[in-house]
Protein backbone atom coordinates (compact mmCIF):
# COMPACT_ATOMS: atom_id res chain seq x y z
CA UNK A 1 0.00 0.00 0.00
CA UNK A 2 1.26 3.37 -0.90
CA UNK A 3 1.67 6.15 2.10
CA UNK A 4 2.42 9.96 1.75
CA UNK A 5 2.77 12.44 4.76
CA UNK A 6 0.05 15.32 4.26
CA UNK A 7 -0.22 18.45 5.82
CA UNK A 8 -2.72 18.56 8.83
CA UNK A 9 -3.24 14.41 8.76
CA UNK A 10 0.50 12.88 8.72
CA UNK A 11 1.22 9.96 7.04
CA UNK A 12 -2.22 8.47 5.37
CA UNK A 13 -2.88 5.48 2.83
CA UNK A 14 -3.38 6.93 -0.93
CA UNK A 15 -6.78 4.37 -0.18
CA UNK A 16 -8.63 6.57 2.25
CA UNK A 17 -8.77 9.43 -0.35
CA UNK A 18 -10.79 9.80 -3.31
CA UNK A 19 -9.63 11.61 -6.49
CA UNK A 20 -12.15 13.80 -8.22
CA UNK A 21 -10.21 15.91 -11.30
CA UNK A 22 -7.40 18.33 -12.63
CA UNK A 23 -6.94 21.68 -11.38
CA UNK A 24 -6.81 23.55 -14.86
CA UNK A 25 -7.98 27.16 -15.60
CA UNK A 26 -11.09 27.71 -16.82
CA UNK A 27 -11.44 29.18 -20.35
CA UNK A 28 -12.03 33.29 -20.48
CA UNK A 29 -15.09 32.73 -23.05
CA UNK A 30 -17.22 29.71 -22.97
CA UNK A 31 -19.46 29.32 -26.14
CA UNK A 32 -21.23 26.31 -26.61
CA UNK A 33 -18.43 24.65 -28.67
CA UNK A 34 -15.46 25.55 -26.12
CA UNK A 35 -17.80 24.45 -22.96
CA UNK A 36 -18.21 21.24 -25.12
CA UNK A 37 -14.68 21.12 -25.05
CA UNK A 38 -13.81 22.16 -21.67
CA UNK A 39 -16.29 19.33 -20.40
CA UNK A 40 -15.10 16.74 -22.45
CA UNK A 41 -11.76 16.86 -23.37
CA UNK A 42 -8.71 15.60 -21.55
CA UNK A 43 -4.93 15.82 -21.47
CA UNK A 44 -4.14 12.10 -20.95
CA UNK A 45 -0.61 11.47 -21.37
CA UNK A 46 2.04 10.84 -18.91
CA UNK A 47 2.78 13.71 -17.32
CA UNK A 48 2.84 15.68 -14.38
CA UNK A 49 -0.66 17.44 -13.10
CA UNK A 50 -2.11 18.74 -9.87
CA UNK A 51 -5.42 16.92 -8.43
CA UNK A 52 -8.11 17.71 -5.82
CA UNK A 53 -7.78 14.53 -3.48
CA UNK A 54 -10.52 14.21 -1.05
CA UNK A 55 -9.88 12.93 2.58
CA UNK A 56 -13.64 11.63 3.29
CA UNK A 57 -12.86 11.25 6.86
CA UNK A 58 -11.59 14.76 8.00
CA UNK A 59 -13.11 16.42 4.80
CA UNK A 60 -9.82 17.98 3.93
CA UNK A 61 -9.23 18.46 0.33
CA UNK A 62 -5.71 18.53 -0.74
CA UNK A 63 -3.97 19.85 -4.08
CA UNK A 64 -1.41 17.10 -5.11
CA UNK A 65 0.92 17.26 -7.46
CA UNK A 66 1.24 13.87 -9.40
CA UNK A 67 3.24 12.31 -12.19
CA UNK A 68 1.06 10.10 -14.29
CA UNK A 69 3.33 8.11 -15.89
CA UNK A 70 5.31 6.52 -12.77
CA UNK A 71 2.53 7.48 -10.36
CA UNK A 72 4.99 9.27 -8.21
CA UNK A 73 3.91 12.41 -5.40
CA UNK A 74 5.70 15.39 -5.67
CA UNK A 75 4.21 18.07 -3.60
CA UNK A 76 0.82 17.88 -1.43
CA UNK A 77 -0.60 21.16 -0.15
CA UNK A 78 -4.20 21.59 1.48
CA UNK A 79 -6.99 23.72 -0.98
CA UNK A 80 -7.38 26.91 0.38
CA UNK A 81 -10.54 29.25 -0.53
CA UNK A 82 -9.68 30.56 -3.19
CA UNK A 83 -7.91 27.92 -5.00
CA UNK A 84 -10.80 26.68 -7.83
CA UNK A 85 -10.51 25.33 -10.98
CA UNK B 1 8.06 -34.81 -24.37
CA UNK B 2 5.86 -36.72 -26.94
CA UNK B 3 7.79 -38.59 -30.18
CA UNK B 4 5.97 -36.64 -31.96
CA UNK B 5 7.70 -33.23 -30.94
CA UNK B 6 10.80 -35.01 -30.72
CA UNK B 7 11.37 -35.90 -34.47
CA UNK B 8 11.09 -31.93 -35.34
CA UNK B 9 14.06 -31.58 -33.85
CA UNK B 10 15.65 -32.98 -36.55
CA UNK B 11 13.01 -32.06 -39.85
CA UNK B 12 14.38 -28.79 -41.41
CA UNK B 13 11.24 -28.58 -42.88
CA UNK B 14 9.20 -27.66 -39.72
CA UNK B 15 5.93 -28.96 -40.03
CA UNK B 16 3.94 -26.38 -38.82
CA UNK B 17 4.34 -23.00 -40.96
CA UNK B 18 4.74 -19.95 -39.97
CA UNK B 19 1.65 -18.04 -38.77
CA UNK B 20 2.10 -14.78 -40.12
CA UNK B 21 4.62 -13.37 -42.56
CA UNK B 22 7.50 -11.36 -40.77
CA UNK B 23 9.41 -9.51 -43.94
CA UNK B 24 12.77 -8.11 -42.91
CA UNK B 25 12.39 -4.60 -44.50
CA UNK B 26 9.96 -2.30 -44.37
CA UNK B 27 8.10 -0.70 -46.95
CA UNK B 28 8.30 2.99 -48.11
CA UNK B 29 4.26 2.83 -48.79
CA UNK B 30 1.30 1.13 -47.96
CA UNK B 31 -2.15 2.35 -48.78
CA UNK B 32 -3.30 1.36 -45.17
CA UNK B 33 -1.17 1.62 -42.07
CA UNK B 34 -2.35 -0.15 -39.24
CA UNK B 35 -1.21 1.35 -35.71
CA UNK B 36 -1.42 -1.95 -33.09
CA UNK B 37 -1.31 -5.15 -33.49
CA UNK B 38 -3.80 -6.43 -31.38
CA UNK B 39 -7.23 -8.24 -32.28
CA UNK B 40 -8.67 -4.78 -33.70
CA UNK B 41 -5.90 -3.90 -35.63
CA UNK B 42 -5.16 -7.15 -37.32
CA UNK B 43 -9.09 -7.60 -37.68
CA UNK B 44 -9.28 -4.63 -39.60
CA UNK B 45 -6.38 -5.63 -41.62
CA UNK B 46 -8.33 -8.87 -42.44
CA UNK B 47 -11.36 -7.51 -43.19
CA UNK B 48 -9.60 -4.91 -45.31
CA UNK B 49 -8.06 -8.17 -47.78
CA UNK B 50 -11.17 -10.58 -47.47
CA UNK B 51 -13.79 -7.92 -47.74
CA UNK B 52 -12.37 -5.13 -49.45
CA UNK B 53 -9.49 -6.68 -51.58
CA UNK B 54 -7.12 -4.04 -49.84
CA UNK B 55 -4.05 -6.25 -48.79
CA UNK B 56 -1.13 -3.90 -49.02
CA UNK B 57 -1.30 -2.93 -45.40
CA UNK B 58 1.04 -2.74 -42.87
CA UNK B 59 0.26 -3.94 -39.26
CA UNK B 60 2.91 -1.60 -36.99
CA UNK B 61 3.02 -2.30 -33.82
CA UNK B 62 5.93 -1.31 -30.23
CA UNK B 63 6.03 -4.28 -29.04
CA UNK B 64 5.03 -8.04 -29.63
CA UNK B 65 1.30 -9.30 -31.19
CA UNK B 66 -1.36 -9.68 -28.95
CA UNK B 67 0.85 -7.94 -26.26
CA UNK B 68 -1.67 -5.40 -24.93
CA UNK B 69 -5.42 -5.15 -23.68
CA UNK B 70 -5.57 -8.31 -26.22
CA UNK B 71 -4.01 -10.58 -24.35
CA UNK B 72 -4.83 -9.46 -20.58
CA UNK B 73 -8.53 -8.98 -21.04
CA UNK B 74 -10.64 -11.49 -19.56
CA UNK B 75 -12.40 -13.02 -22.83
CA UNK B 76 -15.84 -12.20 -22.15
CA UNK B 77 -18.78 -11.85 -24.97
CA UNK B 78 -22.05 -11.20 -24.60
CA UNK B 79 -24.12 -8.14 -26.11
CA UNK B 80 -26.62 -7.04 -23.29
CA UNK B 81 -26.35 -3.67 -24.28
CA UNK B 82 -28.18 -0.50 -22.59
CA UNK B 83 -28.41 1.47 -25.70
CA UNK B 84 -30.31 0.47 -29.29
CA UNK B 85 -26.52 1.33 -30.98
CA UNK B 86 -24.66 -0.79 -28.51
CA UNK B 87 -27.10 -3.43 -28.57
CA UNK B 88 -26.87 -3.67 -32.31
CA UNK B 89 -23.32 -3.25 -32.55
CA UNK B 90 -22.35 -5.89 -30.22
CA UNK B 91 -25.03 -8.50 -31.16
CA UNK B 92 -23.53 -7.83 -34.71
CA UNK B 93 -20.31 -9.15 -33.30
CA UNK B 94 -21.24 -11.86 -31.41
CA UNK B 95 -22.68 -13.74 -34.69
CA UNK B 96 -19.14 -12.97 -35.93
CA UNK B 97 -17.51 -14.58 -32.65
CA UNK B 98 -19.27 -17.40 -33.35
CA UNK B 99 -18.67 -18.73 -36.61
CA UNK B 100 -14.76 -17.46 -36.41
CA UNK B 101 -13.27 -20.80 -35.88
CA UNK B 102 -14.10 -21.50 -39.14
CA UNK B 103 -13.67 -18.31 -40.84
CA UNK B 104 -10.20 -17.83 -39.68
CA UNK B 105 -9.53 -21.65 -39.61
CA UNK B 106 -8.26 -21.24 -36.29
CA UNK B 107 -9.73 -22.45 -33.04
CA UNK B 108 -10.54 -19.56 -30.74
CA UNK B 109 -12.38 -22.18 -27.94
CA UNK B 110 -15.42 -20.13 -28.17
CA UNK B 111 -17.64 -21.61 -25.41
CA UNK B 112 -21.14 -20.07 -24.81
CA UNK B 113 -21.58 -20.18 -21.01
CA UNK B 114 -24.67 -17.88 -19.76
CA UNK B 115 -23.82 -14.38 -18.11
CA UNK B 116 -25.63 -13.48 -15.02
CA UNK B 117 -25.31 -10.30 -14.10
CA UNK B 118 -26.30 -9.88 -9.93
CA UNK B 119 -28.44 -7.57 -8.74
CA UNK B 120 -28.03 -7.10 -4.65
CA UNK B 121 -30.42 -4.82 -4.32
CA UNK B 122 -33.79 -3.12 -5.95
CA UNK B 123 -31.97 -0.59 -8.09
CA UNK B 124 -29.76 -2.92 -9.40
CA UNK B 125 -32.73 -5.24 -10.42
CA UNK B 126 -34.32 -2.21 -12.49
CA UNK B 127 -31.57 -1.74 -14.55
CA UNK B 128 -31.89 -4.93 -15.28
CA UNK B 129 -35.42 -5.45 -16.09
CA UNK B 130 -34.64 -1.81 -18.19
CA UNK B 131 -31.81 -3.91 -20.17
CA UNK B 132 -33.73 -7.03 -20.76
CA UNK B 133 -36.51 -5.08 -22.19
CA UNK B 134 -34.63 -3.15 -24.63
CA UNK B 135 -32.39 -6.80 -25.37
CA UNK B 136 -35.88 -8.47 -25.82
CA UNK B 137 -36.71 -5.41 -27.81
CA UNK B 138 -33.83 -6.14 -30.48
CA UNK B 139 -34.38 -10.05 -30.37
CA UNK B 140 -31.58 -10.51 -27.82
CA UNK B 141 -31.73 -13.61 -25.82
CA UNK B 142 -31.94 -12.03 -22.31
CA UNK B 143 -33.57 -11.94 -19.43
CA UNK B 144 -34.67 -11.16 -15.68
CA UNK B 145 -34.65 -14.27 -13.19
CA UNK B 146 -34.90 -14.58 -9.80
CA UNK B 147 -32.52 -15.70 -6.85
CA UNK B 148 -33.62 -19.38 -6.74
CA UNK B 149 -33.08 -19.33 -10.62
CA UNK B 150 -29.61 -18.03 -9.45
CA UNK B 151 -28.91 -20.57 -6.88
CA UNK B 152 -29.70 -23.47 -8.80
CA UNK B 153 -27.66 -22.39 -11.77
CA UNK B 154 -24.83 -21.57 -9.84
CA UNK B 155 -22.60 -23.97 -7.84
CA UNK B 156 -21.28 -22.97 -4.63
CA UNK B 157 -23.11 -19.70 -4.63
CA UNK B 158 -23.78 -17.95 -1.06
CA UNK B 159 -27.28 -16.05 -2.12
CA UNK B 160 -27.21 -14.22 1.18
CA UNK B 161 -23.25 -13.05 0.65
CA UNK B 162 -21.81 -13.03 4.25
CA UNK B 163 -25.20 -12.10 5.22
CA UNK B 164 -24.43 -7.93 4.15
CA UNK B 165 -26.04 -7.60 0.77
CA UNK B 166 -28.15 -10.57 -0.57
CA UNK B 167 -28.53 -11.56 -4.25
CA UNK B 168 -32.07 -10.83 -5.26
CA UNK B 169 -32.03 -11.76 -8.43
CA UNK B 170 -29.74 -11.45 -11.59
CA UNK B 171 -29.86 -10.47 -15.69
CA UNK B 172 -29.25 -13.70 -17.29
CA UNK B 173 -27.80 -13.53 -21.01
CA UNK B 174 -27.81 -17.15 -22.29
CA UNK B 175 -25.38 -16.67 -25.18
CA UNK B 176 -22.71 -15.01 -22.43
CA UNK B 177 -19.62 -16.38 -24.07
CA UNK B 178 -15.95 -16.89 -23.19
CA UNK B 179 -12.95 -17.62 -26.23
CA UNK B 180 -9.13 -17.72 -26.42
CA UNK B 181 -7.63 -14.03 -26.73
CA UNK B 182 -4.81 -14.97 -28.20
CA UNK B 183 -6.12 -17.29 -30.34
CA UNK B 184 -8.28 -14.58 -32.00
CA UNK B 185 -5.55 -12.43 -32.53
CA UNK B 186 -3.23 -14.68 -34.29
CA UNK B 187 -6.32 -16.14 -36.42
CA UNK B 188 -6.82 -12.81 -37.67
CA UNK B 189 -3.20 -12.37 -37.85
CA UNK B 190 -2.47 -15.64 -40.40
CA UNK B 191 -5.44 -15.26 -42.28
CA UNK B 192 -4.47 -11.33 -42.68
CA UNK B 193 -0.56 -12.72 -43.64
CA UNK B 194 -2.57 -15.56 -46.01
CA UNK B 195 -4.07 -12.16 -47.99
CA UNK B 196 -0.43 -10.18 -48.23
CA UNK B 197 -1.03 -7.72 -45.38
CA UNK B 198 2.57 -7.37 -43.60
CA UNK B 199 2.53 -7.18 -39.75
CA UNK B 200 5.79 -5.34 -38.39
CA UNK B 201 6.40 -6.16 -34.59
CA UNK B 202 8.71 -4.32 -32.55
CA UNK B 203 8.46 -0.88 -34.92
CA UNK B 204 6.84 1.79 -33.02
CA UNK B 205 5.33 4.68 -34.57
CA UNK B 206 7.20 8.02 -33.12
CA UNK B 207 5.29 10.30 -35.43
CA UNK B 208 2.33 10.40 -37.80
CA UNK B 209 2.76 12.97 -41.26
CA UNK B 210 -0.24 14.83 -41.79
CA UNK B 211 0.06 17.93 -44.80
CA UNK B 212 -2.86 20.18 -45.64
CA UNK B 213 -5.04 18.54 -43.28
CA UNK B 214 -4.47 14.92 -44.65
CA UNK B 215 -2.31 12.02 -43.79
CA UNK B 216 0.59 10.87 -45.99
CA UNK B 217 2.37 8.52 -43.72
CA UNK B 218 4.11 7.74 -40.24
CA UNK B 219 7.45 7.86 -39.21
CA UNK B 220 9.30 4.80 -37.09
CA UNK B 221 12.92 4.33 -36.19
CA UNK B 222 13.21 1.99 -39.30
CA UNK B 223 12.29 4.40 -41.58
CA UNK B 224 9.24 6.88 -42.53
CA UNK B 225 6.87 5.03 -44.27
CA UNK B 226 4.07 6.62 -46.62
CA UNK B 227 0.15 6.21 -46.51
CA UNK B 228 -2.86 8.01 -47.45
CA UNK B 229 -5.15 5.74 -44.74
CA UNK B 230 -3.35 5.42 -41.36
CA UNK B 231 -5.84 3.80 -38.11
CA UNK B 232 -5.17 4.35 -34.56
CA UNK B 233 -5.98 0.76 -32.82
CA UNK B 234 -3.59 1.26 -29.55
CA UNK B 235 -6.23 1.07 -26.86
CA UNK B 236 -4.07 2.68 -23.65
CA UNK B 237 -1.74 5.02 -25.88
CA UNK B 238 -4.48 6.53 -27.78
CA UNK B 239 -3.96 10.17 -26.47
CA UNK B 240 -0.54 10.18 -27.41
CA UNK B 241 -0.96 8.67 -30.73
CA UNK B 242 -3.95 11.34 -30.97
CA UNK B 243 -1.14 14.03 -30.25
CA UNK B 244 0.39 13.57 -33.21
CA UNK B 245 -2.02 14.72 -35.41
CA UNK B 246 -3.41 17.46 -33.30
CA UNK B 247 -6.40 16.33 -32.02
CA UNK B 248 -7.74 15.71 -28.17
CA UNK B 249 -10.37 13.44 -27.08
CA UNK B 250 -12.17 13.10 -24.30
CA UNK B 251 -10.24 9.45 -23.45
CA UNK B 252 -8.83 9.14 -19.90
CA UNK B 253 -6.23 6.36 -19.09
CA UNK B 254 -6.49 3.82 -15.70
CA UNK B 255 -5.52 0.54 -15.54
CA UNK B 256 -7.83 -2.63 -14.94
CA UNK B 257 -6.26 -5.26 -13.74
CA UNK B 258 -7.13 -9.09 -13.38
CA UNK B 259 -6.11 -12.34 -11.86
CA UNK B 260 -6.20 -16.02 -12.05
CA UNK B 261 -6.11 -19.00 -9.23
CA UNK B 262 -4.41 -21.90 -10.17
CA UNK B 263 -6.18 -24.67 -11.72
CA UNK B 264 -9.14 -26.70 -10.47
CA UNK B 265 -11.76 -29.37 -11.93
CA UNK B 266 -14.36 -27.84 -13.40
CA UNK B 267 -16.99 -26.67 -11.22
CA UNK B 268 -18.33 -22.97 -12.70
CA UNK B 269 -19.89 -23.25 -15.90
CA UNK B 270 -21.25 -19.93 -16.22
CA UNK B 271 -20.05 -16.39 -16.30
CA UNK B 272 -20.60 -14.35 -13.15
CA UNK B 273 -20.73 -10.89 -12.77
CA UNK B 274 -22.09 -8.64 -9.65
CA UNK B 275 -21.44 -4.42 -10.01
CA UNK B 276 -22.35 -4.29 -6.81
CA UNK B 277 -19.64 -5.90 -5.20
CA UNK B 278 -17.38 -4.78 -8.37
CA UNK B 279 -16.59 -8.45 -9.18
CA UNK B 280 -16.56 -10.81 -12.29
CA UNK B 281 -15.41 -14.59 -12.38
CA UNK B 282 -15.36 -17.03 -15.36
CA UNK B 283 -13.04 -20.28 -15.13
CA UNK B 284 -11.49 -20.90 -18.28
CA UNK B 285 -10.87 -24.31 -20.33
CA UNK B 286 -7.69 -25.42 -18.22
CA UNK B 287 -9.58 -24.70 -14.96
CA UNK B 288 -8.45 -21.34 -13.36
CA UNK B 289 -10.47 -19.08 -11.81
CA UNK B 290 -10.27 -15.28 -14.36
CA UNK B 291 -11.28 -12.73 -12.07
CA UNK B 292 -11.49 -8.92 -11.96
CA UNK B 293 -13.08 -6.10 -10.22
CA UNK B 294 -12.83 -2.42 -10.80
CA UNK B 295 -10.79 0.01 -12.58
CA UNK B 296 -8.10 1.69 -10.35
CA UNK B 297 -8.98 4.97 -9.20
CA UNK B 298 -7.15 7.20 -10.67
CA UNK B 299 -5.15 8.05 -13.99
CA UNK B 300 -2.12 6.37 -14.28
CA UNK B 301 -0.04 5.40 -17.86
CA UNK B 302 1.60 2.05 -16.36
CA UNK B 303 0.71 -1.54 -16.48
CA UNK B 304 1.59 -2.03 -12.62
CA UNK B 305 -0.34 -4.30 -10.05
CA UNK B 306 -1.19 -4.00 -6.79
CA UNK B 307 -2.01 -6.10 -3.87
CA UNK B 308 -5.00 -3.70 -2.82
CA UNK B 309 -6.39 -5.00 -5.98
CA UNK B 310 -6.52 -8.99 -5.11
CA UNK B 311 -7.46 -8.46 -1.85
CA UNK B 312 -10.36 -5.81 -2.21
CA UNK B 313 -11.52 -8.33 -4.95
CA UNK B 314 -10.85 -11.82 -2.59
CA UNK B 315 -13.10 -9.84 0.21
CA UNK B 316 -16.41 -9.52 -2.22
CA UNK B 317 -15.07 -13.00 -4.22
CA UNK B 318 -15.47 -14.91 -0.82
CA UNK B 319 -18.76 -13.13 0.54
CA UNK B 320 -20.52 -14.64 -3.23
CA UNK B 321 -18.51 -18.07 -3.56
CA UNK B 322 -16.99 -19.19 0.40
CA UNK B 323 -16.09 -22.33 -0.91
CA UNK B 324 -12.77 -20.72 -3.45
CA UNK B 325 -11.24 -19.33 0.29
CA UNK B 326 -8.83 -22.22 -0.37
CA UNK B 327 -7.30 -20.77 -3.56
CA UNK B 328 -4.27 -19.91 -4.46
CA UNK B 329 -3.99 -16.61 -6.83
CA UNK B 330 -1.33 -17.71 -9.56
CA UNK B 331 -0.75 -14.37 -11.67
CA UNK B 332 -2.27 -10.67 -11.46
CA UNK B 333 -1.44 -8.15 -14.51
CA UNK B 334 -3.00 -4.69 -15.39
CA UNK B 335 -3.71 -3.49 -18.84
CA UNK B 336 -3.65 0.36 -19.45
CA UNK B 337 -8.17 1.00 -20.13
CA UNK B 338 -9.22 4.14 -22.70
CA UNK B 339 -12.05 4.61 -20.76
CA UNK B 340 -14.69 7.44 -22.11
CA UNK B 341 -17.38 9.59 -20.73
CA UNK B 342 -20.21 7.59 -21.88
CA UNK B 343 -18.56 4.04 -21.44
CA UNK B 344 -19.15 3.31 -25.48
CA UNK B 345 -16.14 3.33 -28.01
CA UNK B 346 -14.82 6.16 -30.44
CA UNK B 347 -14.45 4.96 -33.66
CA UNK B 348 -14.30 6.42 -37.40
CA UNK B 349 -13.25 9.08 -39.30
CA UNK B 350 -11.69 12.36 -37.86
CA UNK B 351 -11.10 15.41 -38.49
CA UNK B 352 -7.49 14.80 -40.26
CA UNK B 353 -8.66 13.41 -43.25
CA UNK B 354 -7.25 9.67 -43.99
CA UNK B 355 -6.89 9.19 -40.04
CA UNK B 356 -8.95 6.76 -38.52
CA UNK B 357 -9.76 5.71 -34.99
CA UNK B 358 -10.75 2.51 -33.25
CA UNK B 359 -10.40 3.67 -29.48
CA UNK B 360 -12.13 4.27 -26.23
CA UNK B 361 -12.54 0.75 -25.96
CA UNK B 362 -12.09 0.90 -21.85
CA UNK B 363 -13.12 -2.66 -20.24
CA UNK B 364 -15.29 -3.80 -22.80
CA UNK B 365 -13.05 -4.07 -26.26
CA UNK B 366 -12.29 -8.03 -26.52
CA UNK B 367 -15.91 -8.64 -27.37
CA UNK B 368 -15.71 -6.00 -30.32
CA UNK B 369 -12.99 -7.45 -31.73
CA UNK B 370 -14.83 -8.61 -34.87
CA UNK B 371 -17.34 -6.72 -35.57
CA UNK B 372 -14.60 -3.43 -34.99
CA UNK B 373 -12.55 -4.62 -37.67
CA UNK B 374 -15.09 -5.21 -39.56
CA UNK B 375 -16.67 -2.07 -39.32
CA UNK B 376 -13.59 -0.24 -39.72
CA UNK B 377 -12.23 -1.97 -42.96
CA UNK B 378 -15.75 -0.95 -44.36
CA UNK B 379 -14.99 2.46 -42.98
CA UNK B 380 -11.65 2.80 -44.34
CA UNK B 381 -12.52 1.23 -47.73
CA UNK B 382 -15.28 3.75 -48.03
CA UNK B 383 -13.67 7.06 -46.59
CA UNK B 384 -17.00 7.48 -44.44
CA UNK B 385 -18.53 5.69 -40.99
CA UNK B 386 -19.88 2.64 -41.53
CA UNK B 387 -23.66 2.77 -40.74
CA UNK B 388 -23.38 0.47 -37.54
CA UNK B 389 -20.73 2.51 -36.33
CA UNK B 390 -21.91 6.08 -36.83
CA UNK B 391 -23.19 6.77 -33.50
CA UNK B 392 -19.78 6.55 -31.94
CA UNK B 393 -17.85 9.25 -33.83
CA UNK B 394 -15.57 11.28 -32.04
CA UNK B 395 -17.93 14.73 -32.97
CA UNK B 396 -20.38 13.23 -30.19
CA UNK B 397 -18.58 15.07 -27.67
CA UNK B 398 -18.82 18.92 -29.48
CA UNK B 399 -22.68 17.83 -30.46
CA UNK B 400 -23.64 16.67 -26.82
CA UNK B 401 -25.28 13.19 -28.22
CA UNK B 402 -23.88 10.39 -26.33
CA UNK B 403 -24.16 6.94 -26.11
CA UNK B 404 -24.84 6.38 -22.26
CA UNK B 405 -24.02 2.86 -22.04
CA UNK B 406 -22.49 2.97 -18.09
CA UNK B 407 -25.46 1.10 -17.07
CA UNK B 408 -24.51 -1.90 -19.03
CA UNK B 409 -20.62 -2.21 -17.68
CA UNK B 410 -19.82 -5.14 -15.65
CA UNK B 411 -16.61 -3.48 -14.49
CA UNK B 412 -17.10 -1.04 -11.56
CA UNK B 413 -16.00 2.39 -11.86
Amino acid sequence: MKYADFPLLGRRPFTEFSISGVLEPEPAELGEWTAARWVFERTSVPRERVEWWYHGASRLWFLVRRDTGSDTILAIEPARTGSRS
Amino acid sequence: MSLRLLKYAFIEDYAEPCWFNTPATLGESYDVIIIGAGGHGLACAHYLAHDHGINKVAVLDRSYLGGGNTGRNTTIIRSNYLTPEGVAFYDASLALFRDLSDALDTNIFYSERGHYTLAHNESTLRTARWRAEVNKHYGIDSEVVDAEEVARAVPGIDLACGGNHAVEGALYHAPGAVARHDAVAWGYARQASRAGVEIHQHTEVTDILVEGGRVTGVVTPRGTVRAGAVLSAVAGHTPSVLAMVGLNSPIEIFPLQACVTEPVKPWLDTIIVSGSLHLYVSQSARGEMVMGASLDPAELHSRRSSFEFVSGLADGMLDLFPGMAGLKVNRQWAGMADMTPDFAPVMGTTPVAGFYLDAGWGTWGFKATPISGKTMAATIANGRDDPLIRAFNLSRFDDFSLVGEKGAASIGH
